[in-house]
């Protein structure tokens, strides 16, 4: 039982797909546990939770708040083609479906999501 | 039957947390002034999650976002047999486990608000 | 032209330059090396003409038909020969099947027929008209991504086998056959539509394509 990854000439977009479900979900659920934490803080008060909250107004974790954005479209726009997938729709241009429709389209979403968010992050700090 | 089901549920979690991300997304970012400047304080949020609909929408929305969010890390781990189905069946578990105390931290973040 | 041929072999990786014309394939490319060049490589084949499988092998990097890859298909001439990966090798390019045919055997592979003089003509379906040209070779179970981490896997040959049976009037083995591929640990929900096993199958079957009908079926079940 060789390798993990089935290699081929070039980015195959049906394992690049499946990686990148496995990889965001995954980073999902880590951010989940940190927000989830975080929130616990209203129960402690609006000082607990406001000095919380501002654990993370700083230059670094704004970034990872744009990465969050990234990982959030990756995940819903794949998995949209992925049930399109398991409904029988698109086999036959599974390729493009993930070329334009996850990586492109989830681009221009994750850009007019990012770039407002990154200026807004500048002016602050 | 109860596989197919899980099958199911992924994917119907799935675009209910895409509906409630977005809804979650706009409520705590964009619904007043104080949250537009980014001013994300408890006096911003106070009246929304004092407020026990909220409350509830959201602690729906946490369960919806365990059962897919485990579910899948579920999966992740059934793809490798080395852990063998004893191995899997312990990291159902433990899975399970994790879900209840996640959620219980989800709803005890409201105790003091309701 | 002169190709250089990287081969995986047992003791190790050895390179041999070899003159191919332009329709040659890689089978023929195996063919002057263990003539000419190094009598000890050992591969398999049967047909060369693309019917039997027998001679699946990895070339660079992906799980083909030596017959029926010309080598100037591949725009390169550096070419890397393999055995099928997820299977045991057994020397050199030949690998032993036995991975892929116990899970071919497990969901039933004949069809469990009545007494009936029907059994010699096969309904016709749509729906499986393009499946049941699989040549057992091996191909999408050395592609798939979940082989790669899943040994007791079904993998699709052996779920499309299943899938061909079910649709057949004619068989009685269908709910056996259903438990199989309903195993949560091993049967189609380890499947996750990577495309990899349509991508490489030399007879271009949809096998994405039967895996999520039987899953979709699996529901109503």
């Amino acid at each position: 039982m060789r390798g993990l990854i089935v290699k081929y000439g070039g980015p195959f977009s049906g394992m690049v797909a499946h990686v990148i479900q496995r990889v965001t979900g995954l980073l999902l659920l880590v951010y989940l546990f940190l927000h989830v934490r975080t929130i616990y803080a209203l129960s402690q008060g609006p000082e607990a939770f406001d000095r919380a909250v501002g654990a993370f107004h700083n230059f670094f974790f704004k970034l990872l708040e744009i990465a969050l954005l990234g990982a959030v479209i990756l995940h819903a726009l794949n998995g949209v083609r992925i049930t399109l997938i398991d409904l029988g729709v698109g086999h036959e241009r599974q390729r493009q479906l993930f070329w334009v429709w996850s990586i492109g389209l989830g681009g221009l979403i994750f850009l007019a999501g990012a770039i407002p968010l990154f200026i807004s992050s500048i002016l602050r700090h | 039957m109860a596989n197919a089901a899980w099958w199911y549920i992924q994917r119907i979690t799935g675009a209910a947390l895409l509906i409630l991300l977005i809804a979650h997304f706009w409520v705590e970012h964009f619904v007043s002034e104080a949250l537009r400047r980014g001013d994300l304080t408890y006096a911003a949020i106070r009246a929304r999650i004092s407020n026990p609909t909220w409350q509830v929408i959201d602690i729906a929305f946490l369960l919806i976002a365990l059962l897919h969010g485990l579910n899948g890390a579920r999966n992740v781990i059934l793809d490798f047999s080395r852990i063998g189905r004893a191995g899997a069946r312990a990291a159902t578990m433990i899975l399970i486990v994790a879900g209840m105390v996640w959620a219980w931290w989800g709803i005890e973040a409201f105790k003091n608000l309701r | 032209m002169t190709y250089e041929i990287r081969v995986s072999r047992t003791e190790g990786t050895r390179s041999y330059q070899v003159e191919l014309g332009n329709r040659m394939t890689v089978l023929d490319a195996l063919f002057r090396i263990q003539s000419h060049l190094d009598s000890t490589l050992e591969f398999r084949c049967a047909c060369r003409v693309g019917m039997c499988g027998t001679c699946a092998i990895n070339v660079n990097r992906f799980p083909r038909l030596a017959c029926r890859t010309r080598v100037s298909s591949l725009d390169s001439q550096v070419i890397s020969l393999g055995p099928l990966p997820h299977l045991p090798v057994i020397r050199d390019l030949v690998v032993s099947l036995a991975p892929f045919f116990d899970q071919w055997k497990r969901v039933r592979p004949a069809l469990r027929g009545t007494a009936s003089s029907e059994l010699a003509i096969i309904p016709p379906n749509p729906e499986t008209s393009r499946k049941r040209d699989c040549i057992t070779c091996g191909i999408c179970f050395a592609a798939c991504g979940i082989k790669a981490t899943h040994a007791d896997y079904l993998g699709p040959a052996a779920i499309n086998r299943a899938f061909l049976r079910l649709k057949d009037p004619r068989d009685t083995a269908g709910m056996a056959r259903l438990k199989v591929l309903n195993d949560e640990w091993s049967g189609v929900w380890r499947c996750h539509t990577q495309f990899n096993c349509t991508a490489a199958c030399p007879k271009k079957i949809n096998l994405t394509d039967t895996i999520v009908r039987l899953k979709r079926a699996m529901l109503r079940s």
